[in-house]
């Protein structure tokens, strides 16, 4: 039952993380803004528009909205977010790993698929970005599960096992928020606004996509954003929706904040990242 | 031909189960450690055998299928001699047996770079094999009958020295015919250029005979290793992983590219294999047994995986006449069932669940996070390292594996050659292929039942114990969710949007038509990777600039070429071989063809030897 009350919350909430935080950033900078809600709206349109697939494309192409969202799907349903202490199936923080690199290599081969020149370069930077991270995302998951004594995520919650209490994990939260920024596309590895093609990550690769693959895979990503942000909630010990504001809303003040950075210095960013995640992990056997 | 080899195997096939552990002869005995990869090389002859009856009907003209054939079956044979034997003696025998068939079958297309590829791996396997046959002989103190129950007492009571020099001598032989870096330089070379299915055979099994030999002389032979030697396992198989994955990562050649991956995975293979003996002097039983399943847990999945790339890599070649990754693209259209059998298999290798793999690192890394523990420091500072070193890897075979699959499938054809392929995949060659393909998940979903039977079969000590943690690993339970979770969105999209409301139209194409030639390819798509490692990546990028008009130097067209070199060759082989090549030209200064200098030359060995012996 839990599991699909956390669901249904979890899907319902993501559209409006995302107008939320378009909304914060957009105040911000001094500008009007839309109203937070006003995704749900946009998302419905798209799913009624026509569908558009390009000439060159095969199966895989078809695949990957399908894969993305259900994958999306199953990050919200299989892992504690709203529930904390019970009634969620028993998720191994390693299988969160690989499910997440499956979701990015489903939309790195619809990038591909489309046969153009900005498919084929937000597929290149994203393969890199999440290629790179992922030793990051295991090391940081490793200091979490080795605090907890168990790698699944729900004795790392139920627990009760935040930043706060053992502040030993900081530096791996810390590498965690870098995990966050990078898997979700987020500045500065990549500017979820733009459709510039010297600078776009995620928006390159579904260039091709439209009406209903477009929100399916529009969806997935504010799910993802979520789950994420619901992730990093849980591990300071805040509520659902306190999460949801203040996460948002730290979210559209860094980006306010800072500018992107260029591509081919995400070795830094990569490399910063690591060695955070590593030293988080020393940390918690040397104090 | 063929059909025979088959029928030769299937028998022995049966044999695995029926009398496992029965005496064929007094030397071949074949115990439950042995029948793992007995029956995994039983598998994957009988596979590549029923892909090979097509698939060599289109090489007529190339190969000579006779003689082919025949080498075939000496090669599965040698292999299987070296499985079931028991003594130095047969082993050695298998194992020259098996090296030499492999010998002839890289040669078979007599082409000029296969001869040269073939000489390579000649001589790194004999350097190989000669230190195998020291390292035995000095266990057994000279005796050449002795089984390996006896060298295991003899092992038991010689001193460290000869222990130590034994371990580096079958550490270098093992580890040069397993792919290790830096005695690779062989693999890269001689699999690509044998036939693809014998490069599956080559790759898949091959490199697990010489796992097998390492392990049956770690584990029944030698006493337990020390630290140092187990730190000096693990060191070579990190580098191996690393070396192996970047190369793979930047590699355009298809062929190459699995062959880089199968350095990586062999690291990976020996990391694990390091990390159990360094747990056992560490004292560590959990993680001993745990790495040390995983290791062979994951050399089954590479062996069934590696297999089905390599036999599907022999139908993409074939398709598209070329090796090169930049004249593919668009085959998955053209090939729809063979490309979904590929892209399981390119999952399957990049280790994502739920396919085997995954489920031999899962329980690696799983098991490693339990042993990290405060108490001694410099022991986890080494599982923490390692642990990061081989996350590191595991994120960049996805890369490599995404590549060669969407380089190759997707998108438009990059070549004419690709454009219109001739030869599809045939029945029997899908048929191999996708066996392989659905073990490559079977054997994920039935981690726990499969880790359980290793763990048995391997650890003949304390079997009862194996705590693989397969109560927390719930690989069906995954599969179906992930399953189900795509159903409701299938279901979901159906109900609220129209799935006839669509069209069929170009790309985004800025105005202007878009063709192949804008396309990314796999110097593109690794380019990132190439810049953030070039220090550990040599390339050798040279541009030329040719004027079109003779009087003015500015208007030129220009050429690039990348080349990838290998840090190996160029700094650590071709200067040895110029060195060994240079004393040979001042020994050669002796032979002066003054036969009175011969007689004082002879005269001088006499007294030496005398010296000597007195």
């Amino acid at each position: 039952m839990a599991i699909f009350i956390q669901g249904i919350v979890v899907l319902a909430l993501a559209p409006l993380v995302t107008g939320l935080v378009r909304w914060f950033k957009a105040r911000l900078q001094g500008r009007h803004g839309a109203a937070p809600w006003l995704v749900y709206f946009a998302l419905l349109t798209t799913l009624k528009k026509e569908n558009v697939i390009s000439e060159s494309r095969s199966w895989v192409f078809r695949c990957v909205p399908f894969v993305v969202l259900g994958i999306a799907l199953f990050l919200s349903l299989a892992l504690p977010l709203v529930f904390p202490s019970g009634g969620i199936p028993q998720v191994d923080l390693f299988v969160l790993a690989g499910v997440l690199a499956l979701s990015s290599v489903f939309l790195v081969l619809g990038g591909l698929d489309a046969a153009t020149a900005f498919g084929g370069m937000g597929a290149s930077r994203e393969m890199t970005i999440a290629a790179l991270i992922e030793p990051t995302v295991l090391i940081t998951f490793a200091a979490f599960a080795s605090v907890a004594g168990s790698s699944s995520l729900q004795d790392v919650f139920g627990n009760g096992i935040t930043a706060i209490s053992h502040p030993a994990l900081l530096l791996s939260f810390a590498a965690l928020v870098f995990v966050v920024l990078a898997e979700n596309a987020r500045y500065p590895v990549d500017n979820p606004a733009t459709h510039l093609e010297l600078t776009m990550v995620h928006e390159a690769m579904v260039l091709e996509y439209s009406g209903p693959y477009l929100a399916m895979l529009e969806y997935a990503s504010s799910i993802k954003l979520t789950v994420f942000l619901l992730i990093l909630g849980n591990l300071v010990g805040a509520g659902i929706f306190a999460t949801v504001i203040i996460g948002s809303f730290a979210l559209a003040l860094f980006e306010s904040t800072i500018a992107k950075m260029r591509f081919f210095r995400m070795q830094e960013y990569m490399s910063i990242a690591f060695f955070l995640a590593l030293a988080g992990l020393i940390l918690i056997f040397i104090i | 031909m063929l059909a025979s080899f088959k029928v030769l195997l299937a028998p022995q096939t049966v044999l695995r189960f029926g009398l496992a552990s029965s005496e064929f002869f007094p030397v071949f005995q074949l115990d439950s450690y042995g029948a793992i990869f007995f029956l995994l090389i039983s598998l994957v002859s009988v596979l590549s055998a029923l892909y090979a009856v097509p698939y060599l009907a289109s090489y007529q003209g190339i190969y000579h299928l006779q003689s082919l054939n025949a080498l075939v079956a000496t090669f599965v044979l040698g292999m299987q001699l070296v499985i079931v034997s028991q003594s130095p003696m047969a082993f050695m025998l298998g194992w020259e047996t098996m090296s030499l068939a492999s010998f002839f079958l890289v040669v078979s297309d007599r082409s000029h770079e296969s001869v040269k590829a073939a000489l390579l791996y000649l001589v790194m396997t004999h350097l190989g094999a000669g230190a195998l046959f020291i390292g035995f002989l000095l266990l057994a103190q000279g005796s050449l009958f002795a089984d390996f129950e006896q060298l295991a007492s003899l092992a038991a009571s010689a001193p460290l020295w000869i222990l130590s020099v034994c371990f580096g001598l079958f550490f270098f032989g093992f580890g040069s015919k397993a792919g290790l870096v830096p005695f690779h330089v062989w693999l890269p070379e001689a699999h690509p250029a044998a036939p693809s299915h014998i490069s599956a055979l080559m790759s898949g099994i091959m490199l697990k005979v010489a796992l097998y030999g390492f392990l049956r002389v770690l584990l029944f032979i030698l006493p337990p290793i020390g630290a140092t030697a187990s730190l000096f396992i693990l060191g070579f198989g990190l580098l191996s992983a690393l070396y192996g994955v970047l190369y793979a990562v930047v590699e355009r050649d298809f062929k190459r590219t699995l062959a880089f991956s199968s350095i990586e995975n062999i690291g990976l293979i020996f990391i694990m294999v390091g990390v159990a003996f360094f747990a056992q002097s560490q004292g560590l039983e959990g993680l001993y047994q745990t790495a040390l399943i995983a290791a062979v847990f994951f050399a089954i999945a590479h062996a069934i995986f590696k297999s089905g790339l390599f036999l599907a890599s022999g139908l993409i070649v074939r398709a598209v006449h070329s090796r090169n990754l930049e004249k593919m693209g668009g085959l998955a259209r053209q090939m729809p069932l063979f490309s979904f059998l590929f892209f399981v298999l390119c999952l399957a290798a990049a280790s994502l669940p739920p396919f085997a793999p995954f489920f031999g690192e899962w329980i690696f890394f799983q098991s490693m996070l339990q042993n990290f523990s405060s108490q001694n420091l410099p022991v986890n500072i080494i599982l923490i390292s390692t642990f990061a070193v081989t996350a590191l890897v595991g994120g960049l075979a996805i890369f490599a594996m995404v590549k060669l699959f969407a380089i190759s499938m997707l998108a438009e054809p990059r070549s004419e050659a690709a454009r219109e392929i001739h030869e599809k995949p045939r029945a029997g060659e899908l048929f191999s292929v996708a066996v392989l393909a659905i073990l490559a998940l079977g054997v994920g979903l039935f981690a726990p039942a499969v880790l359980s039977l290793i763990g048995a079969n391997v650890l003949v000590s304390s079997p009862a114990e194996i705590t693989v943690g397969s109560a927390t690993i719930q690989p069906s339970f995954i599969f179906w969710l992930l399953l189900g979770c795509l159903f409701v969105v299938w279901i979901l999209r159906r109900i609220f949007s129209r799935a006839a409301h669509e069209r069929i139209y170009h790309g985004w194409d800025c105005g202007q038509p878009i063709d192949a030639s804008m396309e990314y390819t796999a110097t593109a798509f690794s380019a990132p990777i190439r810049f953030f490692f070039r220090l550990i990546l040599k390339t050798k990028k040279t541009l030329v600039a040719q004027p079109v008009v003779a009087t003015n130097p500015w208007i030129a067209t220009h050429t690039v070429t990348v080349d990838l070199r290998s840090i190996w060759m160029d700094y650590g082989y071709v200067p040895l071989g110029r060195f060994i090549i240079g004393m040979a030209e001042q020994v050669k200064k002796i032979q002066s063809g003054n036969i009175r200098f011969y007689l004082l030359l002879m005269f001088l060995t006499l007294i030496l030897t005398i010296w000597v012996a007195l």
